[in-house]
């Protein structure tokens, strides 16, 4: 181990299959190697070269097919429905888009990134003095999941679409692979801020735990202090040892007592650097238990009011702490996440638009054929939008819980009673009220529940809207038919779009205006 | 309510069989399982079947009776999920509660004021009476329309129709009477608050100041002392409680049909013993610890009930948005031009208009009671920055007070930012809430009044000799 003085497991250490896949495919450019042995993201300028070749080889593949199916959509432009011609035009390079946001972010932050989990993990060790520890074994099966679910997502879309809706007969329609790509990139990446910020809420909880337990620690003290004055009771104070014994003693008997007490000190033995620090270990491990045995003999942090300022002060100071990191993080990945946000909203519009059409038999783009099946559209929403759901429901929730450290912090006051730490907690609760933390995309919005509750009312009223304009627009087909069997200049028009398509439009946008009046 | 299955079995009991509690629960589910399977796969006994339903009226029974399944499936499937344990939870939370309102209240001598208070005003009578009017004639309505459809068979129809928005309702009555029980204690709380404020007032005078030295200090250890006594104290109040139970309740019952007997308990707050003096020197600002601890309490209880009926509040005002825009569109569009032509159609749309009229009461009444309760407990910072300004007496003995209730204001700061009545983040429930809704149904129904139904009437025989007019109200 390059570094000897570890008191927590990094969190980068949970991160090593997530990094060896995004290396793979090019989400992150940091070195292997650096990980492996010192779990810290390092810059390095082969793994930028190869991103950079990776993304250059996924442009040109991807631009290579739309030009192959996008020779299957002249019929689209000669079918004269402008609006999906123009919506499916629109939407081509969305994703691509996304794709090259989140490598080239991830290219310009390659220094930076490692600089917040250094960051994160300094956090860890001053959480670990304070006595609570952090348990990082969640988030690596957390990832895990999420990444079963993006493989299980993309290939269920891209079998399932290929096998019925792409003509696998040519060799080159297994360019169609090619469209999972963006996604599957894009969800690496996001995997990355979720689990990160999944951390940072872990960070959160773990504070509020620690003063939620001061404060049920102040109450069992006061509690025995009650019993205490009524009669003198032998059971709730252990026999006291010394420091040394006190340990074998709550290794013989005491751990179920122990446990029940102070903090929830999860032992640190699941690490796998216990092996290599093992005369560390155990001497801090001790540390912390004579501290619960301590405690166990129920004296409350909370009525030394020179101890609490400085544990509360500490406290306050990694929440300060966290909420930096968490802005820092929400800076890097502002672009992503605007350029995510954006996506899911155009795509889940338009997705359910030419499903309408596709249920009324006219033609789509040939990019969002998925949209032909309701089954397969409703798994790829499914995929799209919990992704971004997910996001925003982490941000909102991490969001709460860092504001929710402020009421524990009184509690502790309250239930102390007492006018200095009174003092020191309405003096902290000022500076925590003043770290509010708000994930948002660039300052556009803030990643909150309530955007997701907008964002669903736009895309109903945008969807709304845009069926209105298909079925005016077929209305007005049918009323350029039926006009054209009596008029030889009117067929004209309908048949020679493709010299005449300014005029076409103009006449379909009037009659599109006039639809409302002409046909009742 | 436990017999549709919504609420699990011996809901209060900590320990009994689970199975049993659980099994009881699934009953209804099931038969509404059968029933809307039964509906759609065998394609009878549903009104979308008969000859005599056109497609306008198959199209939106459909619609009604899909929307009423995804509402009844997340419903339930979210109280399903919703243990036992959030009833014992809440019921000890707040029997603690209670207890603490109650002790203190004695040491406020607020049994006087506290008589007149218990009334119940006219309005929230005749709400429940408007409520219950409202439901009746809902499932009145829909039982007599089926009955002459189907005749004998009509449950089956029912049990897709009205009863999962009847079961909605109820999960939101539940919410409410939650809700209201919340807001009661906060309630209760602002007039120990308001006690402490006008004693504070009284006491200003400047010539007892040297007296008060003492007495603060006096109050202050008795502040300590009191959260020591608490354990004594429960016991007198349990048996003061029993015996206010023997006694008969003259208090006006607003027990609505959601009440327990544990809750008519708690209301009634009189102490008519007549033992306590009225001493002067008795002081209420002693309960000023508690009850900012109180108010923290209260608080995680609503967090909790949030929590637990927040997200059944989504599908249901989901359900409820959608079924009003169809039942204003349906009325102005369909029946307002072809009522009395064919009587399915007629049914229908009444249907509609009658569901989102009481879905919408349940939902105002919603609103109305979680907005309440959130100003009630805004409220209490209200009263704690008066007294603070007015710095009474037992304020100048020290600092501990002023930092008490400085500290108070501060955590109801945090407690701002962090909880608000909410269907899981998505909206607030206060009138703000209304507003985004009516304004966004304006929109969607300047959208939807747009579409050209007349031609699909025409199609369907119900419009021939009105054209004109139709066509008077489609050009305004």
């Amino acid at each position: 181990m390059s570094q000897p003085r570890q008191l927590v497991q990094p969190l980068l250490q949970q991160f090593q299959e997530l990094f060896v896949i995004s290396k793979l495919v090019g989400v992150l450019p940091q070195d292997l190697e650096q990980l492996r042995q010192k779990h810290a993201l390092e810059k390095s300028r082969n793994g930028m070269f190869y991103m950079l070749g990776v993304l250059v080889f996924y442009v040109l593949l991807y631009n290579l097919l739309i030009f192959w199916f996008g020779a299957e959509d002249t019929s689209l432009k000669a079918s004269q429905s402008t609006l999906t011609f123009v919506i499916g035009l629109f939407l081509t390079y969305i994703g691509l888009i996304m794709m090259v946001t989140d490598q080239l972010t991830g290219l310009l932050n390659q220094g930076q990134l490692g600089e917040l989990y250094e960051r994160i993990r300094q956090v860890d060790e001053r959480l670990y003095l304070e006595q609570c520890l952090v348990d990082n074994s969640s988030i690596s099966k957390r990832i895990r999941v999420m990444i079963a679910l993006t493989f299980i997502f993309e290939i269920s879309i891209l079998v399932s679409t290929y096998i019925k809706l792409v003509d696998y007969t040519q060799v080159l329609s297994l360019l169609w692979i090619l469209t999972a790509i963006p996604t599957f990139i894009n969800t690496m990446d996001k995997i990355w801020f979720a689990a990160s910020l999944y951390a940072l809420k872990e960070r959160f909880e773990a504070i509020n735990a620690t003063l939620e337990d001061l404060v049920a620690e102040h109450e069992r003290y006061r509690d025995w202090l009650y019993k205490a004055e009524n009669k003198f009771s032998d059971e709730t104070e252990p026999p006291q040892y010394d420091s040394n014994l006190e340990y074998l003693y709550k290794e013989l008997s005491g751990m179920d007592r122990a446990s029940a007490g102070k903090n929830k000190v999860a032992p640190i033995a699941h690490s796998l650097n216990s092996f290599g620090e093992s005369v560390q270990e155990p001497r801090k491990l001790q540390r912390a238990n004579t501290n619960r045995m301590i405690n166990l003999a129920p004296e409350s942090e909370l009525s030394n009011a020179a101890k609490v300022e400085v544990k509360l002060n500490n406290l306050c100071q990694v929440h300060d702490e966290v909420c930096e990191i968490g802005k820092a993080m929400n800076g890097l990945w502002s672009y992503p996440i605007l350029a995510l946000m954006a996506y899911g909203f155009l795509i889940f519009t338009a997705q359910l638009y030419f499903l309408y059409c596709a249920t009324q038999g006219q033609i789509i783009p040939s990019l969002f054929r998925t949209a032909k099946n309701p089954v397969i559209t409703a798994i790829f929403l499914m995929y799209t939008s919990g992704k971004c759901i997910y996001l925003i429901y982490l941000s909102w929730k991490t969001s709460l819980t860092s504001k929710r450290t402020g009421i524990s912090l009184h509690k502790c006051g309250v239930v102390a009673d007492d006018n200095a730490v009174y003092e020191i907690v309405n003096h902290l609760s000022l500076k925590l009220l003043n770290h509010a933390m708000d994930f948002s995309a660039c300052g556009f919005f803030t990643l909150d529940m309530e955007t997701l509750y907008g964002v669903s009312g736009g895309i109903t009223s945008y969807l709304i809207i845009l069926i209105q304009f298909n079925l005016a627009a077929q209305q007005a087909k049918e009323a350029i038919q039926s006009f054209s069997s009596f008029n030889e200049t009117a067929g004209l028009v309908g048949a020679a779009t493709e010299i005449d398509n300014v005029s076409s439009t103009l006449y379909s946008l009037v009659t599109t205006m006039m639809t409302p009046i002409s046909l009742t | 309510m436990q017999a549709i299955g919504l609420i699990p079995l011996n809901r209060q009991l900590a320990e009994s069989s689970v199975i049993m509690d659980y099994a009881l629960m699934l009953i209804m589910p099931i038969l509404y399982l059968i029933c809307y399977l039964g509906i759609n796969l065998s394609q009878t006994f549903g009104l979308p079947f008969l000859d005599a339903c056109n497609s306008v009226c198959r199209l939106s029974n459909n619609l009604f009776m899909h929307l009423g399944a995804f509402l009844y499936v997340t419903i339930i499937v979210l109280s399903l999920y919703r243990r036992k344990n959030f009833f014992v939870e809440f019921e000890t939370r707040l029997k603690e509660i209670d207890a603490v309102i109650k002790k203190c209240s004695k040491i406020a001598e607020l049994e006087k004021i506290r008589v007149q208070a218990v009334k119940h005003s006219v309005s929230y009578h005749f709400t429940w009476i408007f409520v219950c009017c409202t439901f009746t004639f809902a499932l009145y309505y829909d039982t007599k329309e089926l009955y002459i459809t189907f005749g004998e068979y009509a449950f089956i129809p029912f049990m897709v129709s009205s009863f999962p928005y009847l079961a909605g309702s109820i999960i939101q009555g539940e919410f409410i009477y939650h809700v209201s029980v919340i807001s009661n204690r906060f309630e209760q709380i602002n007039k120990l608050f308001e006690k402490i404020n006008q004693e504070a007032r009284l006491r200003n005078a400047p010539l007892t100041v040297f007296d008060i030295e003492s007495e603060g200090k006096k109050q202050q250890k008795k502040g300590t002392a009191t959260t020591k006594e608490t354990l004594a104290n429960e016991e007198k109040l349990a048996n003061e409680m029993k015996r206010q139970k023997s006694k008969p309740a003259q208090n006006e019952d607003d027990e609505n049909e959601f009440n327990s007997s544990e809750e008519e308990e708690d209301d009634i707050f009189d102490y008519n013993d007549g033992l306590m003096s009225e001493n002067p020197n008795n002081t209420s600002e002693a309960n000023l610890p508690d009850l900012f601890q109180l108010h923290d309490k209260i608080l995680s209880l609503s967090v909790i009930t949030n929590a637990e009926f927040g997200p059944q509040c989504v599908p249901y005002m989901a359900a409820c948005f959608v079924v009003s825009i169809f039942g204003i569109f349906l009325e102005t569009k369909v029946n307002f031009i072809v009522s009395g032509k064919s009587r399915l159609l007629d049914y229908v749309t009444y249907l509609y208009v009658i569901w989102s009229f009481t879905t919408m009461v349940v939902a105002y009444i919603v609103l109305r009671l979680c907005c309440n309760a959130n100003n009630h407990s805004k409220k209490s910072a209200m009263i704690v920055h008066e007294i603070m300004q007015k710095k009474p007496a037992f304020m100048l003995s020290n600092d501990l007070f002023y930092n008490k209730m400085k500290s108070f204001t501060l955590q109801f700061l945090h407690w701002e930012g962090y909880f608000q009545f909410n269907g899981i983040g998505l909206f607030a429930l206060d009138y703000t809430f209304i507003f985004s809704t009516v304004s966004a149904a304006t929109s969607y129904l300047i959208v939807l009044l747009q579409f050209d139904m007349t031609s699909i009437l025409r199609s369907e025989g119900l419009m021939t000799d009105i054209k004109l007019n139709s066509e008077a109200s489609m050009n305004p």
